[in-house]
C-alpha cells in the first residue's frame, strides 16, 4: 500500500510462512495483513481497539492487529484465521463454532476463533464465567453469544474426552 | 441457553381450519431440521469476501470530508494544501458534483410525508456532525486520510435544532429551508370512538416514555467500491454493503443519470447489517459518481466514527401513551402521541416513519382493544438521520404500551401478568381495529409460557425474601406481535401503501445439480442453508446438490432485498411456486422414460422411483440430460422452456408473535441493573431451521439488552456529537447477556406457504419492554418510575437518590 513517508520490510512468519512486506512506519498490522500480504481473513471493525474482531495470535498471544504496528512485530509469528485448518479442513474450535451455531455474518468470527485458540491453552477447562470474561473483548452483534459459548465449552469437553480416551 | 419447543398442531387452531392457502403436503427431510450451515465452511476458514475485500486495477481511495459542526453554513472549501500531498489525485466538493440529480426522500412510499431533496454532498449547508461535504481520492486510504485533514472547510456556524419539541414550534430555525417545517409528516389516525371511551372509563394510565437514540453499528462498517466502464455506453459496477441489491440500483441509477441496465449493484458478504444497510446512503452516489469523474475505479470504507454519527440512527422517540380501563381491568381504548426525533434528513427509502408510524399503526398488537388512536410527528433536527434498524417503531411503540400496562397494573392493584392474559386477543384470526389481519398466533399461551419460564410464583416468593435482604429483584414481562413477511398485504395494513413481493428461479441443470436465483439477501441469516432446504425439499433431491444464489443485480433474478424479517416467507413462497413447475416437468419426463404413469412417480433424494416397483429408478441426473437433449420425445413445454421456472410471491399477512420476561436485580448504591434470566418465547409459525431461528432470536434479544441498558448516541447542547467510538457507545458483550431461556411455540400461519412467518426481529422488540418493567417492579418500593431508555447506572442511580431524597427530605418531615 502506498504511503508518504519512506517504507520498510517488514519480515513475518505468518502461519507458519515467512512473509516479507513493504510497510511505511504507520501501517497498522491489520492493514499489513490483510492488504500487504493478502490475507483478508482478519477482519477491521472499528481500528479502536474495541470489536476484537481483528485479533490475531502474535507469538502465540492473542493480540489486536489494529493496535500495533506493523513494524512493531518485526520478527514476529503471526496466527490467522488462514492457518487454523489445513485447506478444506476446519480445527475442532472452528467445527464447534458450526455446530454450535456460533456465527451468523461471520465478520468477528476470525477473532473469537483467535481468542478462543488462545483461552483454551491457557485454560483447557473454563467455567462458563470464566469463558465470559476471557471472551469479553470480542464484540459479536448477531449471535447474541449463546452458541459461541456453547461451541468454547464444547471443544473442552471433546479435547478432555480425547485426552481420556488416549 | 435452554431450548425446547412445542408444536401446536395445526388443525387445533381455527387458524389453520379458515387457512386460504391449503398447507401443502411436503416431504420434510430438510425443512423443520436443524441442519448446519453451507456457508460456515467458508466463513470460518476466512474465506469470505467482504466488501473491503474487494479490489479492482488502479483502484483508488476515498475519504469523505465530514462537518464538525451541528449546522453551518459552508462558506469556502480550499482543497490546495490536500492536493499537494503526493499520492492524493483528486478533491471533489458537491458543487463539482452538480451534474448528480438529487437524491430525494421516497414520499411516494407513504401518504403524509414531505418529499425531502438532497445533494449527496452538501453544498450551502451542512446539517449534522458527519455530514459530507467533500471527498479526497488519493492512492492509498492512508493518504487520502491526510488529504482529508488538509482539506480547508470555512465554516459560518448556525444555530443547531436540537430539541424535537422546540422544533415543532412555528418560530424554530429550520433544518431545511426548502421544506418551510421541520415536521415532514403529522399523521393520526383512530378506530372505535377512543374519546368516549377515555370519558367513560373508570380508570385511566397516562405515561410519557423517551426510547433512546441507538443504532445497527454492525461490527462490519458500510462501504461502496465502485468503477464506470466506457463501453455500450457507460456503465457503472457498484460493490455495496448493502441489503438490497435490487432497489438500491433502482434508487441510485436515476441520480447517477443512467438507467437501471446500465448500472449492476453487486453485494458481497456482508458482515451484519440489521436494517441499516437497507438505506440508501450519500456515499452509495458519490463513491460511482468520482469513479466516473477520476477515471478509476474507487473504493470507500466507512470507519467506525462514520458509522455512529452519519450512519443512520434509530428509535429516538418521545412516546405518550394512555390507556383507558374499567374498575375491572378491560381495557377499553389506547392513545399514542410518537414524536420521532428524525435528524437531518428523511432516510431513503424508509423515511423516519419507519420508527413513528410503525409504534402507532400496530399500538393494539396482542390485546383487544377496539378504540385506538394515535397521532405522529417527525421534526427534523440537526442529528443524524433516522432510519430501519432491527425492530423500529415496534421497539419504541411496545416499550410505552407495555410499560403503560404495567402501571395500570399496579394502579389497580392487579398482578401484571392476569391484567394482560385478561385483554389478551384469542388465538385464531383476528382483524384489528386498524385492519391488520393477524394469521392465528399463540398470543395467550406464549404469555403463560413465559410466565412458567421464570417461574413466576416461586420469584415472587424469593423478591419478596430478597427485599427484606435489602436486595432488589423484579420480574417484567413484554407480549409482542410483529408483522413479517412483508409483502404487499402487510406492507399496506402496516401503512404502506405500494407492492413487495419476491422472485426466484429454480434451474436444474443438465447434470441434475440445482440453481435457484433470488433477489433476497443474506448477512447472516443463513439463507445459502434455508433457501436450499426448501428448494432440496421441493424437488425431492440432496441439499448439497443446490446452490443458492444471490446478492448481484446481473446474475439474480429482481427482489425487493433481506428486511422486515420477510425473507423466510418470501423465499419459501418464491422458490415453492417455481420448483412445483419444474418437479412437475421431472416427473412427466421421468415417467416416460421410466414408461410408467406420472402419478406412480416419487422423487426422492434425486432418484425418480416408479410407486410399489422396487427397482424401477431413474437418477435425476439422467432425467436432467433427457429434459434437455432428449429430443422430440421430451414434453413440448420442456423442449421449449427446459429446466427453468422462474416465479413470484406474494404472501398475505403473516405476523409472528411471542413474549420476552426479564428478571433483573437493581444494586441500589450503583444504580446498575444485572439480569438474572432472560426468557424467550418465539412463534414463528413452522421453523425451517430451528438451530438458526434460535440464533436470530438470541441475536435480537441481546440487541435488545443494548437497547434497554447500554447503547446511547448522545449529543451535547451544542449539537456536538459524542458517541463516536466503542468506548462511548456500549454495545452487549458476553458478560453483559445471560444464558439466554429460549422456548417457542409453532402455530403455522394460516395463509403463507408452508405456514411460515419470519422471525429475526422479535428479541430486540420484546426485551426492551419486559427489562423497563422488570427494572420498575424491582423499584417499587421507592415508586420510582422509569421514563427512558438506557437506563444507564447514572440515570438509574439519580432516580433512587431523588425517591430516597423525598422519603427523608424537609418535605417529608
Ligand atoms: S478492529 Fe481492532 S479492535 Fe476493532
Ligand atoms: S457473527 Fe456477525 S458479528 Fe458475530
Amino acid at each position: 500500500m502506498e504511503t508518504k513517508q519512506g517504507t520498510v520490510a517488514v519480515t513475518l512468519t505468518v502461519n507458519g510462512e515467512k512473509r516479507v512486506g513493504v510497510a511505511e512506519p504507520r501501517m497498522l498490522l491489520s492493514d499489513f495483513l490483510r492488504h500487504g500480504l493478502g490475507m483478508t481473513g482478519t477482519h477491521v471493525g472499528c481500528e479502536q481497539g474495541v470489536c476484537g474482531a481483528c485479533t490475531v495470535l502474535i507469538d502465540g498471544q492473542p493480540g489486536r492487529s489494529c493496535l500495533a504496528f506493523a513494524v512493531q512485530v518485526e520478527g514476529a509469528t503471526v496466527d490467522t484465521v488462514e492457518g487454523m485448518a489445513e485447506p478444506g479442513e476446519l480445527s475442532d474450535v472452528q467445527q464447534a463454532f458450526r455446530a454450535e451455531h456460533g456465527l451468523q455474518c461471520g465478520f468477528c468470527t476470525p477473532g473469537f476463533l483467535a481468542s478462543t485458540q488462545a483461552l483454551l491453552e491457557q485454560n483447557p477447562d473454563p467455567t462458563d464465567d470464566e469463558i465470559r470474561e476471557y471472551l469479553s473483548g470480542n464484540v459479536c452483534r448477531c449471535t447474541g453469544y449463546q452458541g459461541i459459548i456453547a461451541a468454547v465449552r464444547r471443544v473442552a469437553t471433546e479435547r478432555k474426552a480425547a485426552s481420556h480416551d488416549a | 441457553m435452554t431450548l425446547e419447543s412445542t408444536a401446536t398442531d395445526p388443525a387445533a387452531t381455527s387458524a389453520a381450519s379458515s387457512a386460504t392457502t391449503p398447507q401443502q403436503p411436503r416431504p420434510a427431510r430438510y425443512v423443520g431440521r436443524p441442519v448446519q450451515r453451507v456457508e460456515d465452511p467458508r466463513l470460518l476458514s476466512g474465506q469470505g469476501r467482504y466488501i473491503d475485500d474487494v479490489a479492482l486495477p488502479g483502484m483508488l481511495h476515498a475519504a469523505f470530508v465530514r462537518s464538525p459542526h451541528a449546522h453551518a453554513r459552508i462558506v469556502g472549501i480550499d482543497a490546495t494544501e490536500a492536493l499537494a500531498v503526493e499520492g492524493v489525485v483528486a478533491v471533489y466538493t458537491g458543487k463539482d458534483l452538480d451534474w448528480l440529480a438529487p437524491m430525494v426522500s421516497a414520499g411516494p412510499m407513504r401518504e403524509g410525508v414531505l418529499a425531502q431533496s438532497r445533494s449527496p454532498l452538501a453544498v450551502e449547508v451542512a446539517r449534522h456532525v458527519g455530514d459530507p461535504v467533500a471527498v479526497v481520492l488519493a492512492r492509498s486510504p492512508y493518504l487520502a486520510e491526510d488529504g482529508r485533514d488538509l482539506v480547508d472547510v470555512e465554516w459560518e456556524p448556525l444555530t443547531p435544532v436540537l430539541d424535537p419539541f422546540a422544533a415543532l414550534h412555528p418560530d424554530s430555525p429550520l433544518v431545511d429551508e426548502a421544506l418551510g417545517t421541520n415536521n415532514i409528516s403529522h399523521l393520526e389516525q383512530s378506530a372505535g370512538d377512543v374519546d368516549t371511551a377515555f370519558a367513560e372509563a373508570d380508570h385511566v394510565t397516562r405515561i410519557r416514555f423517551h426510547s433512546g437514540r441507538s443504532t445497527a453499528a454492525p461490527i462490519e462498517c458500510r462501504g461502496v467500491v465502485a468503477e464506470y466502464e466506457d463501453r455500450a455506453g457507460g456503465r457503472f459496477n457498484v460493490y455495496s454493503s448493502t441489503q438490497m441489491p435490487h432497489l438500491l440500483r433502482m434508487l441510485i441509477a436515476p441520480v447517477l443519470g443512467v438507467s437501471q441496465g446500465q448500472l449492476s449493484v453487486k453485494a458481497p458478504d456482508v458482515g451484519g447489517a440489521f436494517g441499516l444497510k437497507c438505506t440508501v446512503f450519500p456515499e452509495d452516489i458519490v463513491v460511482p459518481a468520482v469513479a466516473r469523474m477520476s477515471g478509476r475505479p474507487v473504493k470507500w470504507i466507512e470507519d467506525r466514527w462514520e458509522d455512529l454519527a452519519a450512519g443512520v440512527h434509530s428509535k429516538d422517540m418521545h412516546c405518550s401513551m394512555e390507556i383507558a380501563a374499567t374498575a375491572d381491568g378491560t381495557m377499553t381504548a389506547f392513545r399514542g402521541h410518537f414524536v420521532t426525533d428524525s435528524g437531518a434528513y428523511s432516510s431513503i427509502p424508509f423515511t423516519p416513519l419507519v420508527d413513528s408510524q410503525v409504534a402507532g399503526v400496530y399500538l393494539s398488537s396482542c390485546y383487544g382493544v377496539q378504540n385506538v388512536a394515535y397521532s405522529i410527528d417527525n421534526p427534523l433536527t440537526n442529528k443524524c438521520q433516522i432510519g430501519a434498524v432491527r425492530g423500529v417503531g415496534w421497539v419504541p411503540g411496545q416499550l410505552a404500551r407495555e410499560v403503560a400496562i404495567d402501571q395500570l397494573a399496579r394502579s389497580l392493584g392487579k398482578d401484571p401478568v392476569e391484567l394482560r392474559l385478561q385483554n389478551m386477543i384469542g388465538p385464531e384470526v383476528y382483524t384489528t381495529p386498524f385492519g391488520q389481519t393477524y394469521d392465528g398466533g399463540s398470543y395467550a399461551a406464549a404469555l403463560e409460557k413465559a410466565r412458567d419460564a421464570v417461574d413466576y410464583p416461586a420469584f415472587r416468593q424469593r423478591q419478596a425474601q430478597a427485599r427484606a435482604d435489602g436486595r432488589y429483584l423484579g420480574v417484567g414481562f413484554s407480549p409482542f406481535v410483529e408483522p413479517t413477511g412483508w409483502g404487499t398485504a402487510s406492507a399496506a395494513a402496516g401503512g404502506l401503501p405500494n407492492g413487495f413481493f419476491d422472485t426466484a428461479s429454480v434451474t436444474v441443470e443438465p447434470d441434475g445439480s440445482v440453481t435457484v436465483t433470488t433477489g433476497l439477501h443474506s448477512h447472516g441469516q443463513g439463507h445459502e442453508t434455508t433457501l436450499a432446504q426448501v428448494t432440496a425439499d421441493e424437488l425431492g433431491v440432496a441439499m448439497d446438490s443446490v446452490r443458492i444464489v444471490f446478492g448481484d443485480t446481473d446474475s439474480s433474478v429482481f427482489g425487493m432485498g433481506t428486511y422486515a424479517s420477510r425473507s423466510a416467507v418470501l423465499g419459501f413462497g418464491s422458490i415453492q411456486e417455481s420448483a412445483v413447475q419444474v418437479r412437475d416437468r421431472l416427473v412427466r419426463l421421468a415417467a416416460a422414460m421410466l414408461e410408467a404413469d406420472d402419478a406412480d412417480i416419487e422423487l426422492v433424494d434425486g432418484v425418480a422411483a416408479v410407486k410399489g416397483v422396487p427397482g424401477k429408478t431413474v437418477p435425476l441426473q439422467q432425467i436432467a440430460l433427457f429434459g434437455y437433449f432428449g429430443g422430440p420425445a421430451r414434453p413440448e413445454d420442456v423442449q421449449r422452456d427446459g429446466l427453468t421456472a422462474t416465479s413470484g410471491y406474494n404472501p398475505g399477512e403473516t405476523y409472528a408473535n411471542g413474549c420476552a420476561a426479564a428478571v433483573v436485580e437493581v444494586d441500589v448504591r450503583t444504580g446498575l441493573v444485572s439480569i438474572e434470566q432472560l426468557a424467550a418465547v418465539e412463534d414463528c409459525g413452522v421453523v425451517l431451521n430451528p438451530i438458526i431461528v434460535k440464533g436470530q432470536v438470541a441475536g435480537a434479544l441481546a440487541n435488545g439488552i443494548g437497547v434497554a441498558l447500554l447503547e446511547d448516541l448522545a449529543y451535547e447542547d451544542n449539537g456536538e456529537f459524542v458517541s463516536g467510538s466503542l468506548m462511548h457507545y456500549l454495545y452487549p458483550s458476553t458478560t453483559e447477556v445471560p444464558d439466554l431461556t429460549l422456548h417457542s411455540i409453532e402455530t403455522p400461519s394460516a395463509v403463507s406457504v408452508g405456514g411460515v412467518k419470519g422471525v429475526g426481529e422479535a428479541g430486540t422488540i420484546s426485551a426492551p419492554a419486559a427489562i423497563v418493567n422488570a427494572v420498575m417492579d424491582a423499584l417499587s418500593p421507592f415508586g420510582i418510575v422509569i421514563e427512558k431508555t438506557p437506563m444507564t447506572p447514572e440515570y438509574i442511580r439519580g432516580l433512587v437518590r431523588a425517591a430516597e431524597a423525598a422519603a427523608t427530605g424537609p418535605a417529608r418531615s
